[in-house]
């Protein structure tokens, strides 16, 4: 039993300290920052748009998207997901993707293009890690199937 | 030999599986390694996520081979699974244990313990997640949360007689479950399983115990905690406590400590050099096994490696 309360206690506290330490980033820029402002994130969004666009994957998803106004939307969603001082007015993630029927594979599909992307333009792996993290919920409403 | 044409006719259906679908979309690493009883997690330790690389609506397999060498003992281990859907996980595992050192055991009792003993054992398992998603819901506390099954079959040899000694059952079903979470803004992930079981040295001595209040089944916990240092390479630490029912037999045998069983721990880095390949390397510490084979009832540290391909 002491065994037992040990554990859960050790369990506790793991899952206790992670999220905490990401709760202190959200309310500033700094990830904005790190992604050296909206610059730096219409770079990354331009080379992931021309990623997907090329990955016979998920191509077909893209097929009736404009690329230039895709990387201009998805600049400013994630400039001001990230902290900054932008306004996203383009379409709710819903329904952008009502029709689109993406699965959870095609979103892996996305994220592995969007990494490869961020790679591309040296974002160390913890920032990647710290947009993927405010990123991917959204697969909530963008995996319809 | 029935079980090997299971084994076999199990394989070939994974492999029809995997020509059979090409497109497996899971994100690198996060079908988790074999552990050695087969099913996905880390090593010593399942956890929630379903193996191989498919993701929902796919179909995937992997397989694996793992040696493990401690001062006295050596363990091969290799095994096969399918993970349907991102859902259920079926997995197959043989374990191959070199129990040279208990030949010993003949100057305690004439057990007949013959010389390069080996413990063989067939795991079968299956995983079912029940809920949540380890990787994408990176803005709740809600963890995937599987349960499982291990249905583990010892065939011990020459060393049957010590285990009648010991009063140890040769097959046992643990049942568990696991929650898995990646924190993935801190590239943390933790894992927690909750297990009932009855098996010595995770079965390999049996199952059960003829000590009094020995016998029953009891709940074991089991922890891993990895880090991502980046998208293929993973390092992290286990623990993972076990049950301690032969002691008793031990110590009313006049040995002490000699039968005790302690808990088992591990740091390991995984690698994943590709989406289909994996190694992960680790240092553990087993505690003691049957130490009544060493003078100084050392306990058994050593290495573990481990490949897996996965489709």
């Amino acid at each position: 039993m002491k065994k037992i309360v040990f554990s859960l206690s050790l369990a506790c506290a793991a899952l206790l300290s992670a999220p905490a330490m990401a709760q202190t980033m959200s309310t500033s820029d700094a990830l904005y920052q790190s992604f050296g402002q909206k610059e730096g994130i219409a770079k990354v969004m331009d080379k992931a748009v021309d990623r997907w666009m090329a990955d016979p994957r998920i191509q077909p998803y893209f097929k009736d998207t404009v690329p230039q106004r895709l990387k201009a939307s998805l600049t400013e969603q994630v400039c001001q997901l990230t902290g900054g001082p932008c306004v996203y007015k383009g379409q709710d993630m819903k329904t952008a993707h009502a029709a689109m029927g993406v699965n959870k594979g095609a979103f892996n599909n996305l994220v592995e293009g969007l990494q490869l992307a961020m790679d591309e333009q040296s974002i160390p792996f913890t920032v990647q890690n710290r947009l993927l993290a405010l990123l991917a919920p959204m697969n909530r409403d963008i995996i319809t199937k | 030999m029935k079980k090997l044409t299971l084994l076999a006719s199990a394989m070939g259906l994974i492999l029809s599986t995997g020509l059979a679908q090409a497109d497996t979309n899971k994100l690198l690493l996060t079908g988790g390694v074999s552990s050695i009883t087969g099913s996905a997690g880390g090593g010593l330790t399942p956890w929630a996520v379903i193996g191989t690389n498919a993701t929902e609506s796919e179909v995937g397999v992997s397989a694996y081979a793992t040696r493990a060498k401690t001062q006295d003992y050596g363990l091969t281990g290799y095994g096969v699974a399918v993970g349907i859907n991102n859902r259920v996980e079926v997995s197959l595992a043989q374990q191959d244990f070199d129990a040279s050192p208990t030949i010993g055991l003949n100057g305690v009792a004439p057990f007949g313990v013959r010389p390069n003993q080996h413990i063989k054992m067939d795991v079968l398992g299956l995983k079912v997640k029940v809920a949540g998603d380890a990787v994408l819901n990176s803005d709740t506390w809600m963890p995937q949360i599987a349960v499982g099954l291990e249905y583990k079959d010892v065939r011990p040899g020459s060393l049957q007689p010590v285990l009648d000694f010991l009063g140890t059952k040769t097959s046992g079903t643990d049942v568990y479950v696991s929650a898995t979470k990646l924190f993935l803004g801190n590239g943390l992930l933790v894992n927690a399983t909750l297990r009932s079981t009855n098996a010595n040295q995770n079965g390999l001595l049996g199952f059960g115990s003829g000590a009094p209040g020995k016998n029953s089944r009891s709940l074991q916990s089991e922890f891993s905690v990895a880090y991502l240092l980046s998208k293929n390479v993973a390092i992290g630490a286990e623990y993972r406590f076990k049950p301690n029912n032969l002691e008793a037999l031990g110590r009313a045998a006049g040995l002490g400590n000699a039968l005790a069983e302690d808990d088992w721990k591990d740091i390991f880095i995984a690698w994943a050099p590709s989406k289909n390949l994996s190694i992960t390397a680790a240092y553990l510490d087993l505690g003691r096994i049957v130490a009544v084979l060493n003078p100084e009832r050392r306990k058994q540290t050593g290495y573990y490696l481990s490949a897996q391909l996965a489709f």
